[in-house]
């Protein structure tokens, strides 16, 4: 750790020679690249013989506040200690109708940056195409599942993909949101290396993350350190004082790959979002009943008798078809309330 | 010729005659142009009937070099824009409308107004053709017989407005102009004798006024809610670029910057000719202005006040829609239960106040769970067949793919509202939400519009309403 380095009348090409190593060094590490700045009272760089002190500020030498935890160990541990806060990050849906899927998990992130900074607003940019195609992101159903409450979303709709990204570019310098999500369909040419590189450096220097969600897009370069591909993964069943209930919906799950990272480490997770906790919890193979029971399969009458621990795997897969007297008017359950 | 020909007539005098349609509303909008225009001299411009404008220079005489310089110099500027125009000057606007209408170019001063009146023709005192009718039946010519008349019989024979128009002409009675532009609380504004063409011009420019604008606004304690910029083009056009903000401003800075992205929005609208030649900034709304103070530090930021500006800019150069905010409000039909409504319109941002015990919610253990995603109008689905008759689909067919149902949970039943229902339409159906997930996991919400109750109804019909995390 060498959070200051005093750096004694060095001359202006010994300087570059180290910072060059210096990124070197960052760069085979697997690290992120390091700032470094000059104090603003050396105004003039060239002035020989005056003191010059090299502040390393990297996110390499950095406090590990730095990096969002997803509280995943492993997630964390591939994206060499979490998601950098101060940084663009792209989430990638492979087709539109993972939308909901990648949507759920950049607000399941956003609701873990909100935890520490509590009650500032959220702002939400999209093209009105995306808008359209995925729907329009509603209020009452984010407060419940990530706990933004509705006074703290901005929405944001843009007509053309230019405007989107000057929106988007203009609230990733400031400091009054918690995080910015940019929402865009495809891979368009406007959003490209450049673009991006504005993004992140404005995300950098305000330290706020701009979460870019891209439906349907494919792998291009861009400037992002991180990007995770999401898609939907079946849901947990309900639980119950009786354990877990056969066909329901329960929390929701999604499914992230690491397409590109600092560590450049593959990993494939399975993630569910617990929406009391706001917290995310890995699901190991076999844990829950990935593959859904059959609907008609179960017979839920019989269970009320004798409660199974995993009554998933107790009940047959096909066969045993209940006589119409058995048959509840709903295979489904009710929810109450 | 003559006024009132007939086509045919004129067409046998001079066969190569050029007929053009009348068009009322060419003329109108030329006559707001001009307005437009007038408004360089006074704030207070009126149109009057189809052919006339009236301009209040109550007070800005002086800043044109008197009534004799003003009058010549809108004259002068109206013939250069190839305008054949009359004007006259006086004291009371009756007294104005016939000095411009009979004598072309003349000045009434005070008192004289009698003396103005008493040769011209009854046409001058604007009354109706039919009073003006019957009163050259009874004898009375011009409008000094009228006025020589006794009032009680006039009066009573030809009405109170034949007074009231005589009165108003003569100073005895008020006559307000009503104008046709509300007058902004301030305006600020630099003629420029080398008329500007550039943005960069014109953003420096509004940074200056800005500047001047500052010190009346503290002066009375207030910020502006909304700004006007109006361009004078030198060949008479004018443009008129309005911006708002979501709390009262000040700083020339601020102020700069919203008119900086209004001006990058228009730059293609904004035609500058030869350029423009008088520059306002007009303040067409003020609010208070709470002063706050800072810290010793400074570095206090305002996160609301960046916001705020935030969305200024971006509806400045983006429009009214631009920004957006949910507004959860007390319905459970899902689509009614949050509007999005435009970042200026929504209530401020507070601390929630605490609810009374009374007024509080019953607590539900389980509220209902909702989509995190929701399209703006529901999507027709095909279901071709449920298990049973009121439970949830096997498999859909949405944009062209089909799904199949893996789990499904439900239904939800959400009824129509039926106290905003309007009396006599029929009630829409009941609809009910199944919560869906895909064989590939992914969740969506669905509903079936209507029962299966009973053959005579049309077959319900199922939609996909939004997506689930």
């Amino acid at each position: 750790m060498l959070p200051e380095v005093n750096v004694m009348a060095m001359t202006a090409v010994a300087r570059e020679t180290v910072f060059a190593l210096r990124r070197q060094i960052a760069k085979i590490e697997g690290t992120l690249p390091e700032r470094l700045e000059a104090p603003a009272r050396n105004t003039s760089v060239d002035a020989a013989g005056s003191d010059i002190t090299v502040l390393r500020r990297g996110l390499a030498v950095a406090s590990p506040d730095a990096f969002l935890h997803t509280g995943i160990e492993g997630l964390d541990a591939a994206l060499g200690g979490g998601l950098p806060k101060a940084a663009l990050s792209e989430i990638h849906g492979l087709e539109t109708r993972d939308a909901g899927a990648v949507a759920g998990f950049a607000l399941s992130l956003t609701s873990l940056i909100l935890k520490e900074k509590q009650g500032l607003p959220v702002l939400w940019i999209g093209t009105a195409e995306i808008f359209h195609e995925a729907g329009f992101p509603y209020a009452s159903g984010l407060h419940a599942l990530f706990g933004i409450e509705p006074e703290q979303l901005l929405f944001s709709e843009a007509p053309k993909l230019l405007d989107a990204l000057w929106i988007a570019e203009e609230a990733a310098r400031m400091t009054a949101f918690a995080a910015v999500i940019l929402e865009i369909r495809g891979s368009p040419r406007l959003l490209d290396l450049t673009a991006t590189r504005r993004l992140h450096a404005r995300a950098q220097s305000a330290g706020r993350p701009v979460l870019l969600l891209r439906q349907a897009g494919e792998a291009e370069p861009t400037a992002a350190p991180v990007r995770l591909i999401v898609s939907a993964a079946p849901a947990a069943a309900r639980r119950t004082i009786a354990g877990p209930l056969d066909g329901s919906i329960g929390s929701p799950a999604f499914t992230v790959d690491i397409g590109k990272s600092r560590t450049a480490l593959p990993g494939q997770f399975t993630l569910e979002w617990n929406p009391d906790e706001h917290a995310f919890a890995e699901r190991t193979e076999n844990s829950v009943a990935v593959v859904p029971v059959p609907l008609r399969g179960a017979d839920p009458a019989p269970a009320s008798g004798a409660v199974l621990a995993f009554p998933a795997l107790a009940a047959p897969a096909t066969g045993h078809q209940p006589s119409r007297q058995q048959r509840p008017a709903h295979r489904s359950p009710r929810r109450a309330g | 010729m003559k006024r009132g020909m007939g086509i045919a007539d004129a067409r046998a005098m001079h066969p190569s005659i050029d007929v053009v349609e009348a068009d009322a509303e060419a003329d109108r909008r030329l006559l707001e142009g001009l307005a437009d225009w007038c408004d360089r001299y006074t704030p207070l411009v009126a149109i009057d009937g189809e052919d006339g404008l009236f301009l209040d220079v109550t007070g800005c005489t002086h800043l044109f070099g008197g009534e004799r310089a003003m009058q010549d110099e809108i004259l002068t500027r109206f013939f250069q824009q190839g305008f054949d125009v009359r004007a006259g000057l006086a004291s009371t606007p009756g007294a104005a409308w016939a000095a411009a209408r009979f004598h072309g170019d003349r000045i009434v001063g005070g008192g004289e107004e009698e003396a103005l009146l008493s040769p011209l023709p009854l046409s001058a005192l604007r009354i109706a053709p039919e009073t003006r009718a019957s009163l050259e039946s009874v004898g009375l010519r011009t409008a000094g017989a009228v006025m020589a008349a006794p009032r009680a019989p006039l009066a009573r024979r030809f009405g109170a407005t034949l007074l009231l128009r005589l009165d108003q002409a003569l100073g005895r009675l008020d006559e307000a102009v009503s104008p046709r532009l509300p007058v902004a609380p301030l305006s600020v504004e630099r003629h420029l004798a080398e008329p500007v063409v550039l943005t960069d011009d014109i953003e420096r420019l509004v940074s200056r006024l800005a500047v001047a604008l500052k010190a009346d606004l503290e002066r009375r304690g207030e910020g502006a809610r909304a700004l006007a910029l109006l361009l004078f083009r030198v060949d008479g056009a004018v443009s008129r670029i309005a911006v708002g903000t979501s709390r009262p401003m000040r700083e020339p800075q601020l102020i700069k910057k919203l008119f900086h992205e209004r001006l990058t929005a228009l730059e293609q609208n904004i035609d500058a000719g030869f350029g423009f030649d008088l520059v306002r900034l007009s303040v067409l709304s003020v609010a208070a202005f709470d002063m706050l103070q800072g810290d010793l530090t400074g570095e206090a930021a305002d996160d609301d006040a960046d916001i705020a500006l935030f969305a200024d800019r971006v509806r400045a150069r983006l429009g009214e829609a631009a920004v957006l905010k949910p507004v959860v409000v007390e319905s459970h039909l899902p689509e009614r239960a949050v509007a999005i409504v435009p970042f200026a319109e929504a209530p401020q941002r507070r601390i929630p106040a605490k609810r009374s015990d009374r007024t509080a919610p019953p607590m539900t253990i389980y509220p209902p769970e909702r989509p995190v995603r929701l399209f703006r109008s529901p999507e027709p689905i095909e279901v071709p067949a449920t298990e049973i008759p009121e439970g949830p689909p096997m498999n859909f067919r949405w944009r062209r793919a089909l799904y199949r149902v893996a789990r499904a949970e439900g239904p939800e039943r959400i009824a129509a509202e039926w106290w905003r229902q309007l009396p006599g339409e029929e009630e829409a159906p009941t609809r009910d939400y199944y919560r869906i997930e895909d064989s590939e996991g992914r969740r969506y919400w669905l509903y079936r519009q209507g029962l299966y109750s009973s053959a005579s109804q049309a077959a319900p019909r199922w939609f996909m309403h939004g997506v689930f995390a």
